[in-house]
């Protein structure tokens, strides 16, 4: 029986979708033109200007930082109020899930305006904290959801198991129900450091001045800069560093079933 | 959990650090991408011991939001002319002291006065001016006299673009009928319609970004574009690519540096202007960012290369054509109805 080659075909064009824009851009930042419309020879000119370029770097490491905080006050936030949702109900629960959930739908723009006239109204300037506080605010919904779904498989008799042999609330939380909760708590981070690292909209309303994040500088680079081709190599750089984070991680995780191999 | 805790204190040095060792001065630029010589940045912190820090926006109107909003505040921003006039009348911006600015007085060029719209400089001080005209291959178009209406030739049918700008691109067609870029008269609007209606069947398409790409690699052999973007990509290929004024006339855009009345370092912002206005500093910045500044002595200085590129210092008798694009405020409706009547036409 000959094969339907129907699957191959779906599988090459959602690949080449998927994966040829990076190689020409990847192509593109090695380009000696600046305008990527003929190959005019190889170079590392860009990442030369890449490295020197300071007003990239300092946004680059605003948006780590905003990330990092973001990720950290959001899961810090999102894991008690999932423990809160999961743990008690009052007669306000549809209500509190509707606050949880709002973040999620509400569009971002209707987000970010009216943060930003918050903000004014309360005579507060506008910087990293802004953006900071803002972040946390979406972030923390996401966190709480991720959460949410892993206390739902969350077998609440190990706790009353833990409290049967002696520790106390706070032990049984630190040593059940925590590490049990890590991978939930792990993923809704993940996914809270991705969205905040690339957030364009809510950004630009709540940046104030000296405050500008990676997206902010790449989008009014795109419409006004000789050096577009920086972008490229910036972009092809980030792409080298989460290929690595995600191999190393799959190794590090290789290297710790061994040994659980080993041990058993 | 001391992963976490040693992640959180990292993260708190790291904010710390940023927020302290702050104590110079810091001026706020809100600028465009890229829109300023590094060098003269650092040569300015040094010789004023402060720092800059600087902002980018990608359009008039979006910088317009965030200002207006009211809680940023920056020192020195830098808006296209119309939209100086408008941050004026919103008491936005504060009014210059000329007394702290002697490099304007001395060098600014009086030939470029037709082509900014508020040469009283009560708020602003002209930063760069850039004009729209005609991006071609110098080896595929036979220099002749350049028109608007090489867009109706049928030679070049599929090889050519016009701007994806409605003031732009209609305002194309309304000098080739000429008529005022600035007009609000419905029926002149309409031929001009018309005619860019007429211009579309024959060019390959509306573009701002692309058509560069396209002239670079010799796709299109002529397209309407900015003279600061055109500029650069003459200097990487001067042979084979040029830059023309058409003869029905052209726009003109300036962008200004004004100081908003929010700004925390007044008298740091003044020392700015003037010292971006000194000749030898403007004109290495006019080599940055391929686009003239009206500073008479900084054009003097420029190396051959730049005087003699018409992108970057158009002939002075072609000065009397451009037009100086205005905000029409209410009529801007008209415009865009207009556009989108030209954009659904197939």
């Amino acid at each position: 029986m000959k094969r339907n080659p129907f699957p191959l075909i779906v599988l090459f064009v959602v690949l080449a979708f998927l994966y040829l824009p990076i190689v020409v851009l990847t192509a593109n930042s090695f380009n000696l033109s600046r305008f990527g419309g003929t190959w005019e020879g190889f170079t590392f000119k860009w990442y030369q200007q890449l490295i020197l370029d300071h007003e990239v770097w300092v946004a680059f490491v605003n948006s780590l930082m905003i990330a990092a905080g973001a990720t950290a006050c959001s899961c810090v936030l999102g894991t008690t109020a999932a423990l809160a949702l999961h743990r008690w109900s009052s007669r306000l629960q549809n209500f509190h899930y509707g606050l949880i959930y709002t973040p999620l739908v509400i569009p971002e723009i209707l987000m970010g305006i009216s943060l930003l006239l918050s903000f004014t109204a309360i005579g507060m300037n506008c910087g990293l904290h802004t953006i900071l506080l803002a972040h946390t605010t979406f972030c923390i919904s996401y966190v709480t959801m991720t959460v949410l779904s892993r206390l739902q498989d969350f077998d609440d008799s190990l706790i009353e198991a833990a409290r049967d042999l002696g520790a106390n609330a706070w032990i049984s939380f630190l040593k059940v129900q925590l590490p049990l909760l890590l991978p939930g708590i792990i993923s809704g981070g993940l996914l809270a450091f991705t969205l905040s690292i690339d957030d364009f909209v809510i950004t630009f309303f709540v940046a104030g001045p000296g405050s500008s994040t990676l997206p902010l500088k790449v989008y009014s680079m795109i419409k006004h800069s000789p050096k577009l081709p920086v972008i490229n190599c910036l972009s092809t750089v980030m792409l080298l560093l989460t290929f690595v984070l995600v191999l190393a991680s799959r190794a590090l995780q290789n290297i710790k079933r061994q040994k659980e191999i080993q041990q058993a | 959990m001391k992963h976490i805790l040693s992640f959180a204190a990292l993260t708190f040095a790291l904010v710390a650090l940023t927020g302290c060792g702050a104590r110079k001065p810091t001026l706020h630029l809100y600028t465009w991408s890229d829109y300023i010589d590094p060098e003269l940045v650092s040569t300015f912190e040094k010789a004023n011991s402060c720092r800059i820090k600087i902002d980018t926006f990608d359009s008039n109107e979006t910088m317009y939001a965030k200002v207006l909003a009211g809680s940023s505040r920056y020192d020195i921003i830098f808006p296209s002319s119309y939209q100086v006039r408008l941050m004026a009348q919103r008491d936005m911006i504060q009014p210059l002291d000329k007394s702290k600015l002697p490099n304007v007085a001395a060098h600014f060029s009086q030939t470029y006065r037709s082509v900014i719209l508020n040469p009283e400089m009560t708020y602003n001080v002209p930063y760069a001016i850039t004009f729209t005209g005609i991006a071609y291959r110098k080896d595929k178009v036979g220099k002749t006299e350049v028109s608007w209406a090489t867009f109706d030739d049928p030679t070049f049918k599929g090889r050519s673009s016009l701007l994806n700008d409605f003031r732009e691109t209609i305002g194309a067609g309304l000098k080739f009928l000429g008529y005022s870029l600035n007009t609000t008269n419905a029926i002149e609007l309409q031929k001009a319609c018309d005619v860019v209606i007429r211009w579309k069947k024959n060019i390959a398409k509306f573009d701002n970004e692309q058509y560069k790409t396209g002239i670079a690699s010799g796709e299109f052999v002529m397209g309407q574009g900015y003279s600061g973007d055109v500029a650069q990509v003459m200097l990487e290929d001067p042979a084979n690519i040029g830059f023309a004024f058409p003869k029905e006339g052209f726009s003109a855009a300036c962008d200004e540096m004004v100081i908003p009345k929010s700004a925390q370092e007044v008298a740091l912002a003044h020392a700015f202007i003037n010292f971006m206005y000194d000749p030898v500093n403007a004109a290495k910045n006019i080599q940055y960012i391929c686009a003239i500044m009206p500073n008479t002595d900084a054009i003097a200085k420029l190396p051959e290369k730049y005087r003699n590129n018409p992108a970057i210092i158009p002939p002075i008798d072609i000065l009397t054509k451009a037009e100086v694009l205005r905000d029409l405020g209410a009529a801007n409706a008209l415009y865009s109805k207009i556009w989108d009547t030209i954009k659904a036409t197939e």
